[in-house]
Formats: structure tokens, C-alpha cells, sequence
């Protein structure tokens, strides 16, 4: 058992980051990469970038997006990889445009608010690499998270098939998993339980660990072993298939989107008028109440309380959370909020909300994947940003290669899954590592860099 | 202070370009006339009189002549405002252009101008009432102009129910704007130009199709009385949906092939012509299943049909392919608002008689010759009374109306309610003055029957029930009833709406 391993020097290949826009997003992404990385940032407002620098090892300029010459000033030339990430669309788009012009072999990602752009991006309409909306991300975030109730957090690998679950165990957990030594425990097959989080002491678990109530867990494995675990650690727990949405802006119109499309009915509940107009005519498929949703009246005669899960996608965190603390009162089982402010996570956690998810920080995550390794295909983020989930390519002259996993060293990260051929494995101590190898693997995010030197 | 003054000018309380409304319907006019050409070499093949069409030819081009110069200098164009009018006073004229012939030459039968102008507007408007009581014993030339005012007014109610209701925002009508590729010119007579040049075609194409199959049948022996003549009479009276004949008893002189082939041409003739066109000459057959009003319009059909085949049979008025034949076509009939008939339902029980009359407010497909309320309209009449039982429940609850999945705006909703009530209510004030106006002149119209003539004309269809059934005439009843189904039949043809707009005093004073 090995609770933490000692950083090695390694760092990743230097890449030299433009970042346009110090808001919520833009300062996200500047702590998951300011370590590793050369970081300069533009912003209007000095005293963001003021915060930045404070806490940071980051250059930073007062400008214009929107400006060639203030990001021209700012070296935006030198850049290997720009990111616009700026509340606003527009800025987003035309300092992509630019950065195609004063840094022509740049990687560009830009954020978007609207999915219009996504789509225009998709038809190649859109001259930039990568294209990262909130609202999408937000909403593929919670069909996740609804795929698999039991989990506080889930992300998919490998188009799907590998699924990461990050659970808190409590006492209604089975006696299947708990207070078993993992090797005696009758796991779902196809899962490997990646780490155990007590008493914010991690564990990168061997046979003789085992999972005790309080734990907080991390599971790598296929999609039907994460509905397992969710039904292990939450037995009786059905899957959902009637969702109430508060909110039918945006996000919450692509959630709903999201959510319909994997076949789970939809009743959504706006205040304004005019939005839940819009909500209706798009999406003829969910029922669209206008109303505030605080009205007993309303939620009686809806039976509002019968819908097995509740998401309050309101613009206000401080309605989110009262909404969600009426639906509780109601019946509603199962609460996900959406927490605008940073801040608001932990309150939401301490008020009984399941679920709390930043907008923001689900779309710093999405872009920061592309600042790593090119071998590196995708990240996601655990606890915050304490722990990340790599997926890397293997090279052929990394020293693991053909080598069993039983025999592999554990330096503070475990493998979860690999996917050969477009297939994913999940391995056992048998099998041998191959040059080529996709691998699935869950490490402190401080030894993320020399995870992807070694492999 | 004086300079302002100056500049303000005098106040302008008219509010409509009426020099710019009579020079259009003026020019509209002048082409109308040149139809008065088509009878005549009729009239010099069966050696018959051609100074009745000249004369209409002359009048008619001749007032649209003088409307024209004399508003000649008006710079005005034709908005929206002036197209209310400008329809209106269409087919106004139009039916004064029908009438003409028959006042010249229609022997006792059609002498009497009011009996003239009930027959033109008959005719033009495609609804097929007649008040000829011996349709034998008018010229060959008159019968076939009568057969060809109808299917002028086809023509011309395609091009206004496509290209000009719905820019008017006739019942709901707006729903359906642009429906035709191409058609999104501002100026009304441009619009109309444009729709006119795109499905012209289609219409003679699908005209003369007929003319040939039935001509067809003739030929093979197979029916006797489908000479060329009668052929294209048929095909005029089917393809407008107006239902008038050159034989004293309907289409019941025809043969079974022949009158399948009137069904077949009759329900194309109810479908919406500007998704026909979209479907044969833009080749994509799959835009009529895709359109909810076109499905609707033919599940309406076969049911209406099986379930007066149903009951043909079960009242044993005929039997085997016979009764088929007999439902689908008084079915196909009454509901593409053609009039034809291949039995004398006026002799029908009386259950048959209110399922005939209830046909008469489904109406075919919009964009089409036929009259009455329309498939779309019951559709989405349909959509809002479900949507306003879920909203009983849950008034909270958004639900758009939607039509081909797109959601139909607000305004639209209203305006589709609103024209079915307008049209009920003025269904049933037409049926109040035509039974109290029979009562006291005692021409033996009965109740049900005066409740089917307001009916029938207001839908454009023809027949009604009684001494006015398919074999019947409209020729005894009282002035009054006539010169209200010749109101009743001009608002329907122009969905009520722009005329009663003509009656309101803002639409010509501000």
C-alpha cells in the first residue's frame, strides 16, 4: 500500500500556452497547467489578472481579445497553443481567428456558449482546432452521472466503453464490497477499483485493502461493471427514467437534450415565459411548465416529487440550492445542481445536493486535456483537480512493455483499463503490456507528467 | 412656425390606394376577357351564335381597359391592405364575365340577370350550384363555357389561395406562406405572376391527363358518352372542383370505369397544389408523405368513403362494386367540395343524408380548387382543443402547436379558431334566411335542406338536398335565398376573411 510516491523531475514537453480570458475558467486552467507549463494571459481587467499572478507563476497582459494588436503585443506568436476562454462568444471567436493568423501553427481551442457553434465547427465551418462548450459538456456531464446514480462523478473513455466512476460508499453499501479484502470481495467483473479516499489519505488499493463505509472510491471499468457498482453501493436504486429540470435556459435545454435522447422522459420548469416557449418548441419531446416551481399548488397537482431525479440549471446558485432543498421536501430522491460559483460546490455538498456541478470547471477539464501530451487523448479530473484519469498511448520504447501487470512497480498511479485493437481489456495480472496500447490510468494529478514519460 | 405648418399639410383620412387596387383588378380584367376566346370555336363548330362571348370578351376587357386608364397615373403599389379589395373585387367581376354568355343566350332558363350572375358566380367561384333546370336544351357552346367558368375560377383561386391569403393572413392561412419555392415577391402582383407561371402547368398538365384517359374510354368503347366534348367538360368540372355537368343527372350517365377515373381526378384535385408541384416537377415524391395535412386529407377520404359504402350497402341502395363505387364517389365528392354525383343522394335515407351534410365542413387540402374550411384547419383546430384539455389539467404546462413538426406561431392559432367560428356563424345565418325565405315562399325546402344549401354554397361544393339535390335545381327558389348564396358562395371561396374586411370602416378610413 502505497499512499503517495515521490514526484520525479519529469516534466511534460515545454508548451508554450495563450490564454485569453482570467475568469472562472481561464484561472482553472492556469492551475491544472501552471506547473508544467508556460503560461501567458490576457485579460481587460487588471485586477483578475492581478489574482492570477498572485497565486501563479504566469505572465499576464492587460488587453483585447478581440484586438490583433494588443494579442500580437502580448506574443501570441510564439504560442503553441491558444485557448480563448472568455464568457463571451464573439471575443472567443475572433481572437481564434487572429491566433490562425499570428500563430499559424498553434493549436487553437475555443469556449462557446451556444451549440450552434459547435455544430458549425463539427460541418469544419470553423476555422479552430477545438471547439468546447459549457452547456454541452455540462450536459454530458449529468447523462453520465445519471447512467450510473450511485456515482458522485463519471467520465467515459475510449468512445464509451471504459467508464470511470468516483462513488462515495455509505451505509447502505452491500456487504458484497465492504469490510472484504478485495481479492475475497465479489467485484463486478470487467471493474478494478482504481483508489480508495479516506480521510483524505489515498490508497491505491492491492488484494489485501479492502473498502470500508465512509470511503470514497474510484472504479475504472466497462460501462454495465459502473451500473453494478452503482447498484452494490446503492442497492434498490433503479436506473432513471423521469427527470424534473429547473431551468430551461441553455444549459438546461441541453441537458434536456441529453438526457431525452438516451430514451429518460423530461418535465422542465422555467419562470419565464418566453424561455420556456423557446424550451417547448425545440424540444417537443419534454413537457414544459411555466412556472416558478416553488408553488405548492403546482408541484402537488404535477406530482413533481414523483420524478426519481431532480436538476436545477437556474442562472442563481442560491435558487438551485432552495429548489433543491423544496424538491428533497417533495420526494425527489436524487438532487444535481449547478453551481456557477466555485464557492457554491461545497455548499451545495453541505446542504444535501448529491450532485454539485461547475459549469466552468467542467469546461476547464475539457480544455485543459488538450494542453498535455499529444499522446495523450483525454483527462478528466478527480476531487477537484488532486487526481487525474489519463488516457496514453504507449510507446514502444517505454520499459513496461512486456511486462505482466502483476509485476509492475506502483508509483502513486494504477492502470484501470487498456483498449487494444479499438477494444477495451480490463486487465488482469496476467496479461502483458503492448507496444501501441491505449491505457486507461488513474494518478495523482502531481504525477501526472512522468506517468506519461514512463509509459 | 409657418414653415411646419406648410409641410404638415392637410389631414389624409383614406386609407387605401384605391386608383392602385382598381388598376391591378383592372389589368386582371383586361386578360380575363381573353378567355371568352376558348368557346368560340365551339360555338362555330356546332354552328351556334359566338356573339354572347365576344360581347363578354369586349365588356370585360373593356371595363379592365378603362379601370386600368383611368387610374393609370397612380403611382401606388399593391400592398397588403389594397389585396383584400383587390380579391374581392375579382371574382366580382370574374362571375359578371360568367354571367354574360348566359344572359345572351340562355333562353328562359338563365334570362333573368339575377339568375345569370347566380350561375356565373357558380361557376367561377368552382361551387357548381346551378339553377339551369334542363341542362339539354342549353347550346353546346354555352355548356361547355359553363364547364370552363369553373375551371377559370380554378385556376384562379390556386394562384390567390397560394400566392395571396396567406401574405393577407387569411384564417390562419400565414402558415402556410412561401409553401411554393420561389413565390416570396412583396408586390401582390408580382407574387401573383410568379405563382401563376410555376403551376399553370401543372394545372393544364393534369387538366388534359384527364381529358386523355377519359377521351381514352371512349375510344376503347368502353364508355359511350366520353366523347372529346364531354371528356373536357368532366375534366373542367373535376379538376376545379366545381361539379357543374353537360348531362341533366350528374356524372350518373357515366361509366363505372369513367366515374373511377372522375374519383381518381377529383381527389387530386382536393390536394394542395403547391406541394404537388414540389413532389412531380422538383421530383420528391416524398414531401406529400412527409405533409401531415396531405396524410390527414387522404385517411379523411378512405374513411369518409368506407363509411358511406357501409351504409350504401347496408340500406341495399346498391350492391357489390356497385355500393363501392357509390360511397367513394359522393365521399370524394362532397369532400374535395367538387358537387359531382353518381347517384341521386337526395333519395338517400336520412343517416346517409347527415353523413353527406357533416362531409360538407371537412373541405379539401389548402393550396387546392376545393372550398370549404380545409384539412389543415380541422387538423390544427383539432391540435388546439387537445392542447387546451392538457392545459385544463396543467395550466402551467407549454405546449406549441405544431405543424410538419414546426411549431405554429400564437397569432396563427387564433386566427385558424376564429375562421372556423366565423364560418359556422355565417353558415348558420345563410341557412337562417334560406329556410325563412323558402318557408315563406313555400318552394318545399325543408329544414335539413335549407341547412345543406347555405352548407354547400358557402362551401363551395353545389348540390344540396331536396328539390336542390344533385339531379335538382336551385331555379325555384326566392330571390332572397339567391342572392344569398351568391354572397355565401363569394365569401367562401375567399375564406371570408377579405371581404368582411371590406366591411370594416378602418379598412378604408383612418
Amino acid at each position: 500500500m502505497i499512499v503517495s510516491a515521490p514526484r520525479p523531475e519529469v516534466p511534460y514537453a515545454l508548451v508554450r500556452v495563450f490564454l485569453i480570458g482570467a475568469g472562472q475558467v481561464g484561472s482553472t486552467i492556469v492551475e491544472a497547467l501552471h506547473e508544467d507549463h508556460d503560461i501567458t494571459v490576457l485579460d481587460t481587467e487588471a485586477s483578475r489578472l492581478q489574482a492570477l499572478t498572485g497565486h501563479f507563476d504566469v505572465a499576464v497582459h492587460e488587453g483585447d481579445g478581440t484586438s490583433r494588436k494588443d494579442l500580437a503585443d502580448a506574443g501570441i506568436g510564439t504560442a503553441d497553443l491558444v485557448i480563448a476562454c472568455t464568457s463571451r462568444d464573439e471575443v472567443n471567436l475572433v481572437a481564434g481567428m487572429f491566433a490562425r493568423r499570428e500563430a499559424g501553427g498553434a493549436t487553437t481551442v475555443i469556449r462557446t456558449s451556444s451549440s450552434e457553434y459547435v455544430d458549425l465547427w463539427r460541418e469544419g465551418q470553423l476555422d479552430v482546432d477545438f471547439v468546447v462548450s459549457s452547456e454541452l459538456e455540462t450536459a454530458y456531464a449529468i447523462s453520465r452521472i445519471l447512467g450510473v446514480p450511485a456515482a458522485r462523478q463519471t467520465d467515459v473513455f475510449a468512445d464509451g466503453q471504459v467508464q470511470v466512476g468516483e462513488f462515495d460508499v455509505d451505509e447502505n453499501a452491500s456487504d458484497e464490497v465492504v469490510g472484504v479484502p478485495l481479492r475475497d470481495a465479489h467485484l463486478p467483473e470487467n471493474s478494478k477499483v482504481a483508489a480508495i479516499i479516506r480521510d483524505e489519505v489515498t490508497i491505491l488499493p492491492g488484494g489485501d485493502d479492502e473498502i470500508r463505509h465512509g470511503d470514497r472510491i474510484v472504479v475504472i471499468g466497462s460501462p454495465h461493471a459502473a451500473k453494478s457498482w452503482s447498484a452494490l453501493l446503492w442497492p434498490g436504486g433503479g436506473t432513471v427514467q423521469d427527470v424534473v429540470i429547473y431551468g430551461a435556459g441553455r444549459v438546461g435545454s441541453a441537458i434536456a437534450r441529453a438526457l431525452l435522447s438516451q430514451g429518460i422522459s423530461v418535465r422542465m420548469v422555467e419562470a419565464s415565459r418566453e424561455q420556456a416557449r423557446r424550451a417547448a418548441e425545440a424540444l417537443p419531446k419534454a413537457r414544459v411548465f411555466q412556472a416558478t416551481g416553488f408553488d405548492p399548488d403546482f408541484l402537488e397537482r404535477e406530482r413533481i416529487g414523483q420524478a426519481q431525479a431532480g436538476i436545477f440549471a437556474m442562472r442563481d446558485d442560491a435558487k438551485n440550492q432552495y429548489a433543491a432543498s423544496i424538491a428533497r421536501v417533495r420526494g425527489i430522491p436524487f438532487t444535481i445542481a449547478l453551481a456557477h460559483e466555485a464557492v457554491s460546490v461545497s455548499a451545495f455538498d453541505k446542504a444535501g445536493i448529491d450532485v454539485a456541478i461547475n459549469p466552468r470547471a467542467v469546461t476547464a477539464e475539457e480544455i485543459v486535456r488538450f494542453a498535455h501530451d499529444p499522446r495523450t487523448q483525454q483527462v478528466a479530473m478527480i476531487e477537484g483537480n488532486r487526481y487525474e484519469v489519463l488516457d496514453v498511448t504507449t510507446r514502444e520504447s517505454s520499459r513496461y512493455i512486456g511486462m505482466a501487470f502483476r509485476d509492475m512497480p506502483v508509483h502513486g498511479s494504477i492502470i484501470g483499463a487498456i483498449v487494444r485493437n479499438g477494444g477495451a481489456i480490463f486487465p488482469h495480472g496476467d496479461d502483458v503490456l503492448e507496444a501501441g496500447d491505449r491505457v486507461i490510468i488513474f494518478t495523482e494529478a502531481a504525477n501526472a507528467p512522468w506517468v506519461v514519460e514512463a509509459l | 412656425m409657418s414653415q411646419a405648418v406648410a409641410r404638415i399639410g392637410p389631414r389624409r383620412r383614406i386609407a387605401i390606394d384605391l386608383p392602385a387596387a382598381l388598376n391591378l383588378v383592372g389589368k386582371l380584367g383586361k386578360y380575363l376577357g381573353l378567355a371568352a376566346v376558348f368557346p368560340i370555336p365551339f360555338a362555330v363548330g356546332y354552328g351556334e351564335s359566338v356573339v354572347p362571348f365576344v360581347v363578354a370578351g369586349v365588356v370585360t376587357s373593356g371595363i379592365g381597359l378603362a379601370l386600368e386608364r383611368l387610374t393609370a397615373r397612380s403611382e401606388g403599389r399593391v400592398g397588403v391592405r389594397e389585396g383584400f379589395l383587390v380579391v374581392s373585387l375579382t371574382w366580382v367581376l370574374g362571375a359578371g364575365f360568367a354571367a354574360i354568355p348566359y344572359l345572351i343566350a340562355g333562353g328562359g332558363q338563365l334570362s333573368s340577370p339575377l339568375d345569370a350572375y347566380f350561375e356565373g358566380m357558380s361557376g367561377f367561384t368552382t361551387t357548381g350550384a346551378s339553377v339551369v333546370t334542363d341542362v339539354a336544351d342549353l347550346d353546346r357552346s354555352l355548356a361547355i363555357w359553363r364547364q370552363f367558368t369553373q375551371w377559370l375560377g380554378g385556376m384562379a383561386i390556386v394562384v390567390v389561395a397560394i400566392a395571396v391569403l396567406p401574405r393577407l393572413r387569411v384564417g390562419g392561412r400565414q402558415l402556410l406562406e412561401a409553401e411554393l419555392p420561389g413565390a416570396e415577391i412583396a408586390a401582390l402582383g408580382e407574387r401573383i405572376r410568379a405563382t401563376a407561371r410555376k403551376l399553370w402547368l401543372l394545372y393544364v398538365g393534369l387538366t388534359l391527363a384527364e381529358v386523355l384517359v377519359l377521351s381514352l374510354l371512349w375510344i376503347l368503347g368502353v364508355d359511350d358518352l366520353m366523347t372529346p366534348y364531354h371528356a373536357l367538360a368532366y375534366a373542367f368540372s373535376t379538376m376545379s372542383t366545381g361539379g357543374f355537368s353537360t348531362q341533366p343527372r350528374s356524372a350518373a350517365a357515366v361509366s363505372a370505369e369513367g366515374q373511377w377515373v372522375l374519383v381518381l381526378f377529383m381527389a387530386i384535385a382536393g390536394a394542395n397544389f403547391a406541394l404537388m408541384y414540389r413532389a412531380l416537377a422538383r421530383r420528391r415524391p416524398r414531401v406529400l408523405g412527409r405533409d401531415e395535412e396531405f396524410r390527414l386529407y387522404l385517411a379523411v377520404v378512405l374513411v369518409a368513403s368506407a363509411a358511406l359504402v357501409a351504409m350504401v350497402s347496408g340500406f341495399g341502395i346498391a350492391e357489390g362494386e356497385g355500393a363501392v363505387r357509390s360511397g367513394a364517389f359522393q365521399a370524394v365528392s362532397i369532400v374535395t367540395t367538387t358537387g359531382l354525383a353518381s347517384a341521386d343522394f337526395a333519395l338517400w335515407p336520412p343517416l346517409l343524408l347527415l353523413s353527406l351534410f357533416a362531409l360538407m365542413f371537412v373541405g379539401a387540402a389548402a393550396g387546392s380548387t376545393g372550398g370549404s374550411i380545409k384539412v389543415v384547419r380541422h387538423l390544427l383546430l383539432a391540435k388546439i382543443l387537445r392542447r387546451e384539455i392538457a392545459q385544463t389539467m396543467s395550466p402551467e404546462v407549454v405546449q406549441p402547436i405544431r405543424l410538419n413538426g414546426s411549431p405554429v406561431d400564437e397569432r396563427t392559432v387564433r386566427a385558424i379558431a376564429a375562421f372556423v367560428l366565423l364560418y359556422v356563424g355565417i353558415w348558420a345565418g345563410g341557412a337562417a334566411i334560406i329556410a325563412i325565405d323558402s318557408a315563406i315562399s313555400g318552394v318545399g325546402l325543408g329544414t335539413l335542406d335549407a341547412l345543406a344549401a347555405s352548407a354547400t354554397t358557402l362551401g363551395n361544393i353545389g348540390p344540396a338536398f331536396g328539390i336542390a339535390g344533385p339531379m335538382g335545381s336551385y331555379a325555384n327558389l326566392g330571390d332572397v335565398s339567391k342572392l344569398t348564396m351568391i354572397g355565401l358562395m363569394w365569401v367562401g371561396r375567399l375564406e371570408i376573411i377579405p371581404v368582411v374586411v371590406l366591411l370594416t370602416r378602418h379598412y378604408w378610413r383612418l
